[in-house]
């Protein structure tokens, strides 16, 4: 037991003075390459020396590997993002795994900054840490006043014992260890995966894949004509055959579409962890996200991402039950003039295709949580002036990003 | 399972410090059953904070329940001090040693966890299910559960006391600290100083009453959710009370002076042991003054060789 060594903050700063070394773990994710690129397009400092790490470099579950990276690198400042991390059905089967995982990274990373002398280390925590049972806006101070959601405990606690271990490091030999709290964060290079990414990439995917595949129409509806790798059906929306039972939807959201969250852009996220390596000096966690006011529905996020890859018709919701249908039946008109580029079909003509039938939402998947509604007052304290891309933008971007880079994305 | 049918094997990692001990006594004493294997381990026998020790530690001994007392423990003061390292070598024990129990594929472990681990801010008293209603603890078995169906449970025991106890004024808990205290002043005529103001409330559990229920658990309690094991509230006593007890016990003369520019600590932890009498209405707890007893007669009987 070390006893009342100060190890933290003896790292050598280089030449010339006050130049940094960051290392950033999980520099390959969602987060890391927002990073890396908004440094790139220059938000650098010159004295900076910026190096990014992923699992290829060293296995951080093994404290072994961590130590001997840390003693590679030297760096002054750690960035520490890499996780074991899922979607929400993900979570709720391996919890064991998640909480074992991500507590030996962490240990083995904050330790291994300790013993190098990092002069400071910001961690990535989530919204989803906090108690599930709570008054809303939930601010930092709140981290640990009740368990938090049954679904992803596991997750949830490994990311708490970070700031408890960032208090330890600081109450024992007075480093400045902290940690950030985004809510939903999204962008380019997320994971894609559909079973266990998180919410909006997986829409992304499933908006590309309904699209693409143009299909959904069951065999030997009347009107039905052939293309596309499918069998779709041209005409208006009014004289649309009805569907014989059993489900003709291109695409379906889990849940009812009702849970509310705050996205985060992650190249907004990237240029805030920057500000908070560089400025940011309290141990107590700092939310970064965008205010309360911009919450959004998973519904609105479904609209948004539809909308963005060229339905302008969005998602409605049908009061008209039709038989045979599981969940809410919503239909989809595509205007004339719209989808350019969807296989199989010119520009300009007037049609429905697979998502024609509409979008419905399976209500026998799982919500989740139903709200996380974080306060970003203290970032504001900061930051008032901090400006936020706009969430369709955001979204716009990203699914132009994932379909340019869509061989190569993780899904 | 090992022949005959039923039989045991149970490993109490921690076996030589106070809980251990004296359920090392209470088995020795008869509550053993044929077919439980006992096996009691130490730090001489594999440092827990190792992975890789535990591991061969658990694949030599092959047990089928665990009884997890083996921690990195301290009194007020130290914990003050340390707490990076209280929480790393914990977290690290911890997870060594369920793991090990589940990789080895042990039906039942059973945890030990304290009611210093509660809510600092909360209403009294405290049940089984406030405890992650604060600041969170280091353990997550529930996982093991919710994954793989193990049944790995803990029990909270409030204030522990007893023979085999660190009785360092330093470092140990407050009875076995105020023990050594009153033996000092006695043998050196010296005068009787307790640190804080005597007023924070405790509930105390003699080590031998513990050590019952402990074993209680383990053949009898399944659920996941971890169970308090203590006196009732109504056996609550004040430091002041508590000294008092030791004083009587050893036949002290002098007086008693508090030194309240110490810390006091938690004021008050009062735990509810409704649960524990759900199950066992009948349970006798040993009498306090008759526990202190028991315990100062220890300490003088054996101070060349008691941990201080």
């Amino acid at each position: 037991m070390k006893m009342g060594s100060t190890a933290c903050g003896t790292a050598k700063m280089g030449e010339p003075q006050g130049s940094k070394r960051i290392l950033v773990t999980g520099g390959s994710g969602l987060v890391g390459r927002a990073i890396q690129k908004v440094v790139a397009d220059g938000a650098g400092l010159p004295g900076e020396d910026w190096v990014f790490v992923s699992s290829k470099d060293a296995d951080l579950t093994d404290a072994a590997q961590t130590q001997a990276l840390f003693q590679k690198v030297r760096p002054t400042h750690v960035i520490h993002l890499a996780a074991m991390v899922g979607g929400l059905f993900r979570n709720i089967k391996y919890n064991l795994d998640f909480w074992r995982e991500n507590v030996h990274i962490n240990d083995n990373v904050l330790h291994a900054a300790f013993e190098v002398g990092a002069h400071k280390v910001v961690s990535c925590l989530s919204t989803c840490v906090f108690p599930d049972k709570t008054t809303y806006p939930i601010d930092e101070t709140m981290i640990h006043n009740g368990p938090p959601h049954s679904s992803n405990f596991g997750y949830a606690y490994a990311k708490r014992m970070i700031d408890v271990q960032n208090r330890a490091y600081f109450q024992q030999h007075g480093c400045t260890f902290t940690a950030v709290i985004p809510t939903n964060v999204f962008g380019p290079h997320d994971n894609f995966n559909i079973e266990d990414g998180h919410v909006l990439p997986g829409l992304i995917h499933k908006v590309h894949l309904a699209k693409s595949e143009c299909r959904g129409l069951p065999d030997g509806v009347p009107g039905a004509q052939r293309g596309g790798g499918g069998s779709c059906w041209h005409g208006t929306p009014d004289t649309r055959p009805a569907l014989p039972g059993g489900s003709g939807s291109a695409l379906t959201v889990w849940g009812t579409g009702k849970p509310r969250r705050q996205f985060i852009y992650s190249l907004d996220l990237a240029q805030l962890f920057i500000w908070v390596l560089r400025e940011y000096n309290e141990v107590e966690p700092i939310i970064l996200s965008v205010g309360e006011e911009d919450e959004v529905s998973i519904k609105e996020a479904a609209e948004a991402v539809v909308e963005a890859m060229g339905f302008q018709g969005g998602i409605t919701v049908s009061s008209v039950p039709v038989a045979g249908l599981v969940g809410t039946v919503a239909s989809l008109t595509v205007l004339p003039g719209a989808g350019g580029g969807l296989a199989g079909h010119g520009a300009g003509r007037s049609f429905s295709c697979g998502l024609d039938y509409g979008a419905q939402f399976d209500t026998t998947k799982s919500d989740g949580q139903f709200k996380k509604t974080a306060s970003n007052s203290k970032l504001r304290a900061y930051l008032p002036d901090f400006r936020f891309t706009p969430f369709k933008q955001a979204v716009k971007e990203t699914c132009t990003w994932f379909a340019d880079n869509y061989e190569q994305a993780r899904k | 399972m090992g022949e005959p049918q039923g039989s045991k094997r149970i490993l109490v990692t921690g076996g030589s410090g106070l809980v251990g001990r004296a359920i090392q006594k209470v088995v020795a004493d008869g509550a053993g059953l044929p077919g439980e294997d006992w096996v009691f381990v130490s730090s001489k026998d594999a440092d827990l904070t190792d992975a890789a020790q535990t591991q061969a530690l658990f694949q030599k001994v092959r047990p089928t329940h665990v009884i997890h007392l083996a921690a990195m423990v301290g009194g007020l003061f130290r914990n003050i001090k340390y707490n990076l390292d209280f929480w790393r070598e914990n977290v690290h024990i911890n997870d060594n040693v369920l793991h090990a129990a589940f990789e080895v594929g042990a039906h039942k472990v059973v945890s030990c966890l304290s009611t210093c681990v509660f809510p600092d801010k909360t209403t009294y008293p405290i049940d089984e299910t406030m405890i992650h209603n604060g600041p969170p603890h280091s353990s997550n078995f529930g996982a093991y559960f919710q994954q793989h169906g193990c049944t790995f449970t803990a029990v909270i025991p409030t204030n522990v006391f007893g023979p085999h106890d660190n009785f360092n004024i330093e470092d140990g808990h407050v009875l076995p600290g105020l023990i050594h205290k009153v033996h000092l002043a006695k043998s050196s005529g010296s005068a009787l100083t307790v640190w804080g103001t005597g007023k924070p409330r405790r509930q105390f559990i003699y080590s031998l009453d513990l050590a019952q229920l402990f074993i209680w658990v383990l053949r009898e309690y399944n659920e996941v959710e971890p169970i308090i094991l203590s006196v009732g509230e109504e056996d609550e006593v004040s430091i002041k009370e508590a000294a008092e007890a030791v004083v009587e016990a050893m036949g002290f003369q002098g007086g008693i002076t508090f030194d309240t520019t110490k810390s006091d600590g938690q004021f008050k932890k009062t735990a509810s042991n409704s649960k524990l009498r759900a199950y066992l209405p009948d349970f006798r707890f040993t009498p306090f003054k008759q526990a202190v007893k028991e315990t100062c007669t220890w300490f003088a009987d054996n101070y060349e060789q008691a941990r201080k």
